[in-house]
């Protein structure tokens, strides 16, 4: 019984700590990040099962969290309130080459990163893109403009 | 203007009216998280040892142990007691509390006799002579599913049936 009310506030920590840390850090995937998530899931780990090494327990376990994505998906999928809550919305950080200073402030993005971003998607100058639009995934959507 | 991509709305997502309140909301929610690491460096979380000393006319007794614990965690629970007048039949008994939930490891150096004093856990240290301590260390571990705030942890201290020191403190064990 533990090991589900463990799970559910594992989830619910884990889903906060993911919204509030904000999407940029999500985003990337660099070497320090990914071993942040491995001793994350080992952290989380031995607060879920402890000592119990049982496969009933892991059973329990996975199925908690399996149920509470579900539930988050769904919930986010059918409320388009939730949604904005759950998944957050996107914001626009460059509209007709210009560049919307308060907005990248806000995601604590400097011109330098979104120019780099900008290249990684083969757009030489952010003077050719019509919207840079930071996406709730954490990733930044380019479209150019126009020719 | 050129043409909006689909779904975005200039004024939420650009203009971000009605979302000045979100990064406020979202600062304050990472303070809470960063609450709980700089709370438990005040060992609010445990497990740090605290050290109580009491004395009786006839003896002293220092215990040593955490009040605070989390699940599964391995602690130590040390009790000194100094004889001020001899002890003939020293007898150390810890309340249910002690053991409530716990996994007791070892008892060092093993008490001459183990026993029920009504529902307590009782340890027959024997004959201590005048000025002279006798420790005794608990090794226990919080057991996974022990969750308890307030619960009450009783020692006494006993020279056959006379009780000499009486202590009680209240522990935490946290999930």
């Amino acid at each position: 019984m533990d090991i589900v009310f463990r799970g559910i506030f594992l989830f619910a920590f884990i889903f906060l700590l993911t919204r509030v840390i904000g999407r940029r850090e999500l985003s990337s995937l660099e070497p320090f990040d990914l071993i942040l998530l491995i001793v994350l899931g080992d952290l989380l780990q031995q607060g879920l099962t402890q000592d119990d090494y049982s496969v009933t327990g892991a059973v329990i376990a996975i199925g908690t969290i399996a149920v509470l994505q579900l539930l988050v998906s769904y919930t986010s999928y059918k409320f388009p309130r939730a949604r904005r809550v759950l998944d957050g919305d996107p914001i626009v950080l460059l509209q007709d080459g210009e560049v919307i200073e308060r907005n990248l402030k806000r995601e604590r993005i400097t011109q330098e990163e979104l120019a780099a971003q900008a290249r990684g998607q083969q757009i030489a100058s952010l003077a050719d893109v019509q919207w840079a639009v930071f996406e709730p995934s954490g990733t930044i959507s380019f479209i150019p403009k126009k020719q | 203007m050129a043409d909006v991509p689909d779904a975005l709305v200039l004024k939420r997502d650009r203009d971000l009216e009605g979302r000045q309140n979100e990064i406020w909301i979202r600062r304050a929610l990472m303070a809470l998280v960063a609450a709980v690491p700089l709370v438990a460096l005040f060992n609010v979380f445990g497990q740090h040892a605290q050290t109580t000393t009491l004395v009786a006319p006839a003896a002293s007794l220092k215990i040593d142990a955490p009040t605070h614990f989390r699940g599964g965690l391995l602690y130590q629970a040390r009790f000194h007691v100094t004889a001020r007048e001899e002890l003939k039949d020293a007898y150390l008994v810890l309340g249910a509390g002690w053991a409530e939930g716990m996994t007791i490891n070892t008892i060092e150096p093993s008490p001459i006799s183990e026993s029920s004093n009504n529902g307590r856990i009782s340890f027959e240290l024997g004959h201590i002579p005048a000025g002279e301590s006798h420790i005794l260390f608990t090794d226990f571990q919080v057991n996974p599913t022990n969750v308890a705030f307030g619960r009450r942890q009783t020692v006494w201290l006993t020279d056959g049936k006379t009780r000499l020191i009486t202590y009680e403190r209240k522990i935490d064990v946290f999930p």
